[in-house]
């Protein structure tokens, strides 16, 4: 066991929910985009986070992002005829992102953010005290 | 007296207990939002007391293991995950607490040690 494990394990949980928190901002700027990447209506992403197995010498391995895949649910179809993109019908297909879910899932990775750095700060504290032995 | 007596090799032991259940309490937050995880905790203080309890030699507290055990019993979460941020805080602060008492009889012994060799 490394003296500086435990803030590899708190820095994988920062960046990890960094990601998180990248993703969520491109969700809720794309909340009205009607053309994406491939043209077809922004859909919203969500990162996807596993367990990360130890790699040697070290215990726990903290968390990784194993991927961002996109949100299966329907969109939205708003009626509004003037609409560029409007089908036939007067019917628009907007993103499925819903900006209440997005502030929801902000707020809780932002607090998962606050957490890792606690644990990050208490492991540097320890550390700090080990030093302090032989002074 | 030995130089590195029971307690010594006792507080040893302990000193990288808490550095451990720092590194398993860690990775609990960091996979605080990962669906299906299942926290960990590691009780080393009961280890240490039993190995300090039977003790003969420093040798038999110096070869303690502490394992990390992982608790499926419970779920906070509809994704099957368990952990409890506030309760993870608690023993988090609760765990720095006990490194920092240790750390302090530690360099108190070796106050005492560097008095008697003469080096003060």
């Amino acid at each position: 066991m490394g003296l500086f494990d435990a803030l590899n394990v708190s820095a994988s949980g920062m960046s990890a929910e960094r990601l998180r928190m990248d993703v969520i901002a491109s969700n809720l700027a794309n909340a009205n985009t009607t053309r994406g990447a491939d043209g077809q209506p922004y859909r919203r992403q969500e990162v996807i986070l596993q367990e990360k197995s130890p790699s040697f010498g070290e215990v726990l391995g903290g968390v990784m992002v194993a991927g961002i895949v996109d949100d299966p649910t329907p969109p939205r179809r708003v009626y509004d005829p003037g609409h560029p993109d409007a089908d036939k019908n007067g019917y628009v297909t907007m993103p499925n992102v819903n900006p209440v879910t997005e502030m929801v899932d902000l707020i809780t990775s932002s607090r998962g953010y606050e957490a890792n750095v606690t644990a990050m700060n208490a492991a540097k504290q320890m550390f700090t005290k080990t030093f302090d032995v032989l002074r | 007296m030995d130089l590195f007596d029971i307690s010594m090799v006792g507080l040893q032991r302990g000193m990288s207990g808490a550095l451990l259940r720092q590194q398993v309490l860690a990775n609990n937050l960091s996979n605080a939002n990962t669906p299906g995880f299942k926290r960990s905790d590691v009780d080393f203080h009961s280890a240490l007391a039993a190995a300090i309890g039977g003790a003969t030699s420093p040798q038999s507290v110096l070869g303690t293991g502490f394992s990390v055990e992982t608790d499926t019993s419970t779920t906070m979460r509809a994704d099957g995950n368990n952990v409890d941020v506030d309760g993870e805080m608690a023993s988090l602060s609760e765990n720095t607490l006990d490194y920092q008492a240790m750390t302090s009889v530690l360099s108190t012994r070796v106050k005492i040690l560097e008095t008697a060799i003469g080096n003060r």
